[in-house]
């Protein structure tokens, strides 16, 4: 298991909290698998963006 | 099989939601699986440990009960939210955490985040349960 989750960058924790995140909440708050489906990609790509644009936004505080 | 079919749902009381609430929260899903939810159980058990499973082979920290930080002690109720994966920590995490590389700090999150996503499903299955719910 260590192998698997033990050397995840960054952004590979981000896209997998992400995905396993909006997978959850679709399931909490809508009720047929298309709507879930939809759900699901569209807070998965909200997650992605809002962390990348926070990222952009810090970069110039890293220098 | 679909979660939205009504009549495969036991008749809710507020012992069946209790009931179920416990069982969510020590078990991931368990309490969704008592009330016939078939699917949301499988997913909430699958989503819950995956994350709970990372954060520990991330080699995340996990918070204990006699944390005298404010932070830290939101840590442990975070953490404890996950069950079974809380008490059974040390089992996946032989090697114990280590936050001093990024990995183990990622992993610290997950694993708190875990717990506070299987909080929102406890308090979905008792509100099934309790027959508050029409989904």
């Amino acid at each position: 298991m260590n192998g698997l989750f033990g050397y995840f960058t960054h952004f590979e924790a981000l896209v997998f909290f992400a995905a396993v995140v909006s997978i959850t909440f679709a399931f909490l708050s809508k009720r047929t698998n298309i709507e879930r489906l939809k759900y699901t990609f569209f807070a998965f790509l909200a997650f992605l963006l809002v962390a990348i644009g926070i990222g952009w936004l810090m970069f110039p505080f890293s220098q | 099989m679909d979660d939205t079919v009504r009549t495969e749902t036991a008749k809710g009381s507020p012992t069946m939601g209790i009931a179920a609430a416990i069982a969510g929260w020590l078990i991931p899903g368990l309490g969704h699986l008592i009330l016939r939810r078939w699917t949301k159980a499988a997913v909430y058990f699958l989503c819950v440990g995956a994350l709970a499973c990372a954060g520990l082979a991330m080699r995340g920290g996990v918070f204990g009960s006699g944390a005298e930080d404010l932070f830290d002690r939101l840590g442990f109720f975070a953490d404890l939210g996950s069950g079974i994966f809380y008490f059974l920590a040390h089992q996946f995490q032989p090697a114990g955490p280590d936050v001093a590389h990024a990995t183990g700090d990622y992993g610290t999150r997950l694993f708190a985040a875990a717990g506070m996503l299987n909080l929102l499903t406890v308090l979905e299955a008792y509100d099934i349960g309790h027959g508050g719910e029409s989904k």
